[in-house]
């Protein structure tokens, strides 16, 4: 564990040290500022459901955009042969990333919080406790996207490529929700369970359910332990 | 200290490394040695674990190099070939992250900072991004890299690639003088490099071992022949007469250049024929315009033992000829082995 901070910290130094993570910032803020001040003036409320539905969208453009050279570009310019005959575990490596994505998310987040500012002085009875919660569902939604992205990162050492199948699969667990009226009933719960917004929702209701996040715990460690695998079975690496 | 048995890695149809075996005891300095492709930087791989053997066994500090592959990391040092840098980092910021990841503590990191600075001369560049320093120094940092945390093994795969002759020298002493206390394993496909600092030469071809002796050993093998080369003027010469009377000889070369006649003899280094051919010569009324006598270097014999191929075949090599060049479709064939090896 040990091992994963210290990997997470230096890649958290290298991404705020680098010009392009502060365009994807701008980028990620400009459109979810532009989308939050749309539909907040046309629908009048004082809430946040309108900015986590356009978050949660920006998402699985911005986190496969985030995520993408984590561990391709290691593999590209050969650092990861470095990493990986240090004495650490592949596990420490993949892990320190998605931490590093993950930290990344939540300072990015932070800025959105202008956008409660803005609320919270024109607006009248905030539900601060669904406003929280809220915010905590999209830390999960955001850590799920991350271990996408990781994954698709350690398939492969072409970022570009790396980005659109964390993009696609990201899609996928987006876009189901608008797939359901396709599906036939009985297949209809599944797809339920596994459409992301589904359990999302719960959260900007403002209610934790243990569900929910046994659902992304799961798709976090399962995304992990893949990247893993796919890392182990491309390079054929020693079991460490 | 490093015993590999039997060890072969194959990826696909290709043998990138065939069934070799070959023990190093601790504080030697062994050179790896071999053409492009041959199977260098696989081994070295799979020896710091890198990639997994297909077949075999290797055993460090009297262990499987699978029982605990962390604490034997810790005791490895190793500069890839692709030197692994972060070009955004500091040489500083680089360096501390390493001593991070192998669990340095304060106190420890400044002294062995101290001393690769020192050893390495990166004090100049310390606070410099690494993409911004040339190529010798991103070496020398690579190198730093291998030996901050004092390991008992070291190994090196092409570590002088890309310095100037004198950080090239630097780099040499330094090796020799980190060999003296530890176990040092490099490759090279240049000659002078292990000649210059190793103990022991592997030489490695295709996947397989081909010489494994000590320097000097290795270099007696085929000083025992002997070249000389003349230049004459005459019309036709005719040598047949005088090979018949010494049948240790052998003719190599053969040019005519407009009159002139260059012709190469080769035998065994404890005869000494040059008078006896020169006579010979006289006696025929030739004109000798040059004479002279070569022993073989260990260039050569990294020529001949890379182009044979094959350990059964050095004693006739001795002295038969050396043309075999290797042919273009050798050289494809290495090329793509090492692009696989880099895959």
């Amino acid at each position: 564990m040990h091992n994963a901070f210290i990997i997470a910290r230096k890649e958290l130094k290298s991404y705020l040290n680098s010009v392009s993570t502060y365009i994807v910032f701008v980028l990620f803020l400009m459109l979810s500022g532009w989308f939050f001040s749309n539909l907040m003036f046309k629908s009048g409320k004082a809430e946040l459901r309108q900015l986590f539905d356009v978050l949660h969208l920006v998402y699985i453009f911005f986190i496969p955009a985030l995520t993408m050279g984590m561990i391709a570009k290691e593999k590209a310019d050969q650092t990861f042969e470095l990493l990986a005959t240090m004495p650490i575990k592949l596990k420490s490596i993949v892990w320190g990333k998605w931490l590093a994505a993950l930290e990344l998310l939540v300072i990015i987040l932070m800025f959105t919080l202008v956008h409660l500012l803005t609320i919270m002085i024109i607006g009248e009875n905030l539900d601060y406790g669904s406003i929280l919660c809220g915010y905590l569902g999209l830390i999960f939604v955001g850590a799920v996207y991350c271990a996408i992205g990781i994954f698709a990162s350690a398939l492969q050492s072409n970022q570009i490529l790396a980005f659109i199948i964390g993009f696609v699969i990201c899609l996928f667990f987006y876009a189901i929700q608008f797939l359901m009226p396709l599906f036939p009933n009985a297949l209809a719960n599944v797809f339920q369970y596994l459409s992301m917004d589904y359990h999302l929702e719960n959260f900007l209701k403002g209610i934790i359910d243990t569900r929910d996040i046994i659902y992304m715990g799961s798709l976090v460690i399962g995304f992990m332990l893949l990247a893993e695998f796919s890392l182990r079975m491309n390079n054929r690496l020693q079991e460490r | 200290m490093i015993e590999v048995n039997h060890l072969t890695k194959k990826f696909g149809v290709i043998t990138a490394v065939d069934d070799i075996s070959f023990y190093i005891p601790a504080g030697e300095i062994v050179g790896f040695l071999g053409p492009n492709g041959a199977g260098k930087t696989t081994t070295l791989r799979m020896l710091v674990g890198y990639l997994q053997p297909s077949f075999g066994t290797i055993r460090i500090s009297e262990q499987d190099i699978n029982t605990d592959p962390i604490g034997l990391a810790r005791q490895i040092g190793y500069l890839p070939e692709q030197n692994p840098l972060y070009a955004d980092l500091t040489v500083y910021d680089y360096l501390q992250f390493i001593a991070a990841l192998r669990h340095m503590d304060e106190q420890t990191f400044r002294e062995r900072l101290e001393f690769v600075l020192d050893k390495c001369g990166l004090r100049d560049v310390i606070g410099q991004p690494i993409q911004t320093l040339s190529k010798g120094y991103k070496q020398r940092t690579g190198l730093a890299q291998a030996i901050l945390h004092d390991p008992q093994v070291l190994i090196l795969d092409e570590p002088t690639s890309g310095l100037d002759p004198n950080q090239i020298l630097e780099i040499r002493e330094l090796i020799k003088e980190l060999g003296k206390a530890k176990t040092v394993i490099l490759s090279s496909h240049i000659m002078q490099e292990v000649q210059a600092v190793c103990d022991r030469i592997i030489i490695i071809n295709k996947g397989k071992i081909i010489a494994d002796e000590a320097k000097e050993e290795l270099g007696k093998n085929l000083s025992g022949s002997v070249s000389l080369t003349i230049e004459l003027e005459a019309e036709n010469p005719d040598f047949s007469e005088w090979l018949e009377l010494h049948p240790e000889v052998k003719l190599k070369e053969c040019v005519p250049n407009e009159g002139h006649w260059k012709r190469e003899f080769s035998y065994p280094a404890e005869l000494d024929l040059q008078r006896d051919l020169a006579q010979f010569i006289a006696s025929q009324k030739w004109l000798i315009l040059s004479m002279y006598k070569q022993q073989h270097s260990l260039e050569e014999i990294f020529h001949l033992l890379t182009t044979e191929s094959d350990m059964n075949e050095l004693d006739k090599s001795e002295t038969k000829e050396a043309d075999n060049s290797p042919t273009a479709l050798q050289i494809e064939e290495a090329n793509e082995k090492e692009e696989d090896d880099n895959a």
